[in-house]
């Protein structure tokens, strides 16, 4: 386009209409589609992210008054020069327990949910009778609420439920365990409340997956008599590299915000031994309404949790982006 | 894949697989139908002696429950229908309060208007960034953003920013609304997207070929050539925004209400959790999120992994 930059104002003339927004222009479309949503980000996760990060530099509670006059100490006096970030770490032994916990239990939740996944998906490579009623059976607890999973999990772990009447059955023997009394068998039954609920989308992807395995090279390989695990280890596994690390990412991104299972199963307890990053957070906000601690522990998670996922996201970005 | 022959072993694992996942639901099912005598029994009622359906009564109608038992007297007067197998139990005021209507109309109305917010932010974002590649990789990653924080990080300075002298929208429809499209702006725009890449763009050449404006052929044809998939993309964040608790939790009191907090609620000071009273409502709650999920089976696995795989 012309400008109005060369000398003597001659090319005002090639000029035509003075330039103005048009929403038609290819150039201005994109920015226009896309900002609905920008605003609704920076609104509701970039300005949160902002407020978090100054009440992480103050002292202020809800008892204090409110907010703005926190805000304004910020700048009047002097910052608390992270004093609760330095508390959170060196003492306070719950916070980095949590986030121990929550990794653990990360961990082996993704892992039972893969294999069990993995298995019964192989499964459904075969021929048998009802196969697509079973298939809608299993997929049924990836589409009941996480709070109602707790609670239905809540009623079966009892001392007096039929988890324990079925253990006995096996034992010949009554069997009482307190499974949301004991720290170790509260885990456990976080645990099996979390594969549970996800391990049918991990059973989705695999059987995806592995439905996307080209079958030539296992016939050559079945012919020139090679054995079933070397197969799966050989042929199988490195063609499913890219779903498998995908279905990682994306439950290890839901798993580590676990709550409303464990907010209804256990609520952390007894003492702190399902305790999850997201349940302290959840107790020190808003049950000892410690907000500024609560909130320089949240910032920290969002670092954290931001750069986790993006180093994870890393292998399929381009699989996500270009959508294969 | 070869076709293989399933062995017995195969049966086993299968019966067993099938076992694990569908047991928790019909034990659910199970107590909702139970006596108030049967919640808590040892050893645990399998199936009730009496089924009975009071427990919905109690969340749906509790009236029908207050006339039985004659009005204004108390439970446990063996006088009345309900006696002590009535589901409801407890005085009558706390009959009242248990009924579960604000929590039905609060979930249909904030996940209703969640959803279509989110659905046409989304869609919007989907085009300019699968059209247009606007942002390059970054715009993509960055909506992302709003899946990866863990809400309860998010939730703390939200429960300020909700509160008086910010934007005071703490307790209304509207903020829960804005709460829920955000979180779920980033599944609707990713799958969105992946329905948009499926579709040639030579479609909208042609028709801007024939004298469409570029907003024309975004929106009368690209968008009615992705029906079933806005469709599904709706029904899926539907699904999310029913089962959304922690926002729910934390910013209503008690003006709004939504089915996930009243659910998790029900426990009284006299009697200690309402099994049954829970797992009627919990009937309730699921039944929609269950059809709408069978409805769009093939389309969850690309939902849930942002169209990564789509099939």
């Amino acid at each position: 386009m012309v400008t109005n930059t060369s000398k003597g104002g001659v090319s005002t003339i090639g000029m035509g209409k003075p330039r103005r927004f048009d929403p038609n222009d290819k150039k201005y479309i994109p920015a226009l589609l896309i900002t609905p949503v920008q605003i609704l980000l920076c609104v509701m996760l970039i300005f949160p992210f902002i407020l978090e990060f100054v009440i992480s530099l103050t002292e202020w509670q809800p008892i204090y008054g409110d907010f703005w006059t926190a805000f304004g100490s910020v700048f009047t006096q002097k910052i608390n020069q992270g004093i609760n970030y330095n508390y959170l770490v060196t003492e306070e032994p719950r916070y980095l327990q949590a986030l121990g916990r929550t990794v653990i239990m990360s961990v082996i939740s993704l892992c039972l949910e893969f294999l069990i996944g993995l298995g019964l998906a192989s499964l459904f490579l075969k021929k048998f009778w009802g196969k697509r009623i079973w298939f809608t059976a299993l997929l049924t607890p990836m589409m009941i609420m996480p709070v109602v999973v707790g609670y239905t999990w809540f009623m079966l772990f009892q001392y007096n439920g039929p988890i324990n009447q079925i253990f006995g059955w096996i034992a010949f023997s009554p069997v009482n365990l307190q499974w949301l009394n004991d720290g170790t068998l509260a885990f456990i039954a976080v645990i099996v409340t979390e594969v549970w609920h996800w391990t049918p989308l991990f059973f989705l992807i695999m059987l995806s997956g592995l439905n996307a395995v080209p079958e030539n090279p296992i016939r050559a390989a079945t012919v020139l008599g090679a054995s079933n695990f070397k197969i799966f280890w050989t042929i199988i596994l490195p063609n499913m590299r890219a779903v498998i690390i995908i279905a990682f990412v994306i439950r290890g991104m839901e798993v580590v915000k676990l709550f409303d299972e464990i907010y209804l199963l256990t609520r952390g307890g007894p003492g702190t031994s399902t305790e999850t990053i997201s349940l302290y957070l959840y107790k020190l906000a808003f049950e000892d309404f410690r907000l500024a601690y609560a909130g320089s522990a949240a910032f920290i998670v969002l670092v954290i949790t931001v750069v986790l996922i993006n180093m994870m996201l890393k292998p399929i970005r381009y699989q996500l982006v270009e959508g294969r | 894949m070869p076709e293989r022959k399933f062995t017995p072993f195969n049966f086993i694992a299968l019966i067993a697989g099938l076992l694990f996942a569908v047991f928790p639901i019909l034990w659910m099912v199970s107590t909702s139908f139970k006596l108030r005598s049967e919640w808590v029994t040892s050893p645990p009622t399998w199936v009730s002696s009496a089924p009975t359906v009071d427990n919905y009564l109690t969340i749906l109608a509790p009236q029908v429950l207050l006339e039985r038992r004659g009005g204004t007297k108390q439970v446990g007067d063996e006088n009345f229908g309900g006696s002590k197998d009535d589901a409801a139990g407890g005085a009558i005021a706390d009959l009242l309060n248990r009924s579960a209507w604000p929590g039905i109309k609060g979930s249909i109305i904030i996940s209703l208007s969640a959803t279509i917010l989110s659905i046409v932010v989304g869609l919007m974002a989907a085009i300019s960034i699968s059209r247009y590649r606007f942002g390059g990789n970054f715009t993509p990653f960055f909506i992302l953003a709003g899946r990866m924080f863990p809400p309860i990080a998010i939730a703390i300075p939200f429960v300020i920013m909700f509160g008086p002298k910010v934007f005071d929208i703490t307790d209304t429809y509207f903020g829960l609304i804005v709460a829920y499209a955000a979180v779920t702006v980033p599944f609707s725009t990713w799958m969105l997207k992946s329905f948009v890449d499926d579709l040639p763009h030579e479609i909208e050449e042609a028709a801007m070929m024939d004298g469409y404006s570029r907003w024309r052929a975004h929106f009368t044809v690209t968008v009615p050539l992705i029906k079933g998939g806005i469709i599904a993309t709706t029904l899926f964040i539907f699904i999310l925004n029913w089962s959304e608790f922690l926002f729910a939790l934390i910013l209503t009191y008690t003006d709004v209400q939504t089915i996930p907090v009243t659910l998790s609620k029900y426990f009284s000071a006299t009697e200690g959790t309402l099994y049954g009273v829970q797992a009627a409502l919990a009937m309730v709650s699921i039944v929609p999120l269950v059809i709408v999920g069978f409805f769009i089976q093939k389309h969850l696995v690309r939902g849930l992994t942002l169209g990564a795989i789509k099939r």
